[in-house]
């Protein structure tokens, strides 16, 4: 398991500049999606200013639906036997707990926008139950993920969960197509591909997915390191468990058990 | 040999918890899946339905709009069939005439459906405030000036 790491020298996604690069772009891109989604995008004539939730809502789906994209790439080029190496699987788990986040944080501001519109924080129609079971769905792959094992035992058994939660996308993305919803049918990837959107909004709708979509990088870059980070850790406390058996004394009771 | 059981262990309970999730799906959306019936649908099914509680859909007929005390009462069509709604309740703030509105009741006395909740159901196009008819919406846009930059921070 440790050869994989060595081989490819990767126990980071990119050079440390190129991180901070891509972190200042999507503060920039961010600033400019307050700027534009707050005072240049006119408020909505029928919803008025409650629709500029939009410019978060929108990308935040956009970004779980990448992040789990990712996950399940990744997950499918770990389990290939040619392409099988442990950076898929740390890409697939940093990715995945991003997309848990940002499909949370979808959850939460399409709830702060049907209250005001819909009249209603909830409902139970087929996009929002769909969107309830990514999320958990998800949070599974998670805790699969903590259950203590071999790396690779991991990544193989992670790998087929990340393939099957990914089924779920699709049926999200369609969920306004296939079945009567309270919810409404997407303005920009709907099936006539018609944008439904006026100039400035669609803008501020860009800046969003923009910069939300920098912020996914960087994050992930950072998460992936940490998660090197942990590997490393734990190998060194295993071995100084071992070293410390090997002397003949009783292990502390900080390392039992660790790498078990 | 142990390795191979334990994969098919671990394969098996990925797949069983799969089925447990479709199954689980299936369940919760199939009572959901139609989350409202259309006006038509529901004058349509008036006659053999029983009293079950479901949700209608349409827009509400402009002028129809009578506040009694309890609630609101209009009529609501699809453009083809039209029905009467007594609500009881406060309706949503964005609640007017021709919004877009799904019901949540059942069929009362009267032929009409009374309900105790209005969810507005609006569309997926968006566009500035049209300001010679500044008709669309009043609530929202009654200080449009102001919409810009005053009342902004969601």
């Amino acid at each position: 398991m440790i050869d994989g790491r060595s081989a490819l020298r990767s126990d980071r996604l990119m050079a440390p500049v190129a991180r901070r690069v891509v972190g200042g772009l999507s503060v920039v891109a961010l600033v400019a999606l307050v700027v534009v989604g707050l005072f240049v995008a006119p408020p909505d004539a029928f919803q008025g200013d409650a629709q500029r939730l939009m410019y978060l809502h929108v990308p935040a789906a956009w970004l779980a639906y990448l992040a789990f994209g990712v996950t399940a790439v990744c997950s499918a080029l770990y389990l290939w036997g040619r392409t099988r190496s442990l950076v898929w699987d740390r890409i697939a788990g940093a990715s995945a707990e991003l997309g848990v986040v940002f499909t949370g944080l979808t959850l939460l501001l399409g709830s702060l926008w049907g209250r005001p519109i819909w009249g209603v924080w909830w409902a139970w129609d087929a996009r929002l139950v769909t969107t309830a079971v990514l999320f958990f769905l998800y949070l599974g792959y998670l805790a699969l993920r903590r259950i203590p094992a071999a790396l690779d035992v991991r990544a193989k058994r992670c790998g087929v969960a990340a393939l099957i939660a990914f089924v779920d996308v699709p049926i999200v993305h369609f969920s306004v197509t296939w079945w009567r919803t309270l919810h409404q049918e997407a303005t920009v990837f709907n099936p006539d591909l018609d944008v439904q959107i006026e100039g400035t909004m669609a803008l501020a709708l860009w800046l969003g997915v923009l910069s939300f979509t920098l912020l996914y990088v960087y994050l992930l870059d950072l998460r992936y390191r940490l998660e090197v980070l942990d590997e490393d850790r734990d190998e060194r406390d295993l071995e100084a468990a071992i070293a410390e058996r090997a002397q003949g004394g009783v292990p502390s009771a900080g390392t039992v058990g660790v790498g078990s | 040999m142990t390795t191979a059981k334990r994969r098919a262990i671990i394969a098996l309970s990925l797949c069983g918890a799969a089925v447990i999730a479709i199954i689980v799906l299936t369940v919760v959306l199939s009572s959901n899946v139609v989350y409202f019936r259309t006006v038509s649908e529901a004058v349509a099914e008036r006659a053999t339905d029983a009293g079950s509680r479901f949700r209608i859909a349409g827009e509400v007929v402009p002028g129809s709009v009578v506040e009694t005390g309890r609630g609101v009462e209009f009529e609501i069509t699809d453009g083809k069939k039209t029905a009467r709604v007594v609500h009881v309740g406060d309706p949503p703030s964005l609640f007017e005439d021709g919004a877009p509105v799904v019901c949540e009741g059942r069929w009362g006395p009267k032929a009409a459906f009374a309900s105790d909740r209005i969810m507005i159901r609006h569309g997926n196009e968006y566009e500035a405030p049209d300001v010679d008819s500044g008709s669309a919406a009043p609530g929202p846009l009654a200080d449009r000036s102001a919409g810009a930059g005053g009342a902004g921070a969601p």
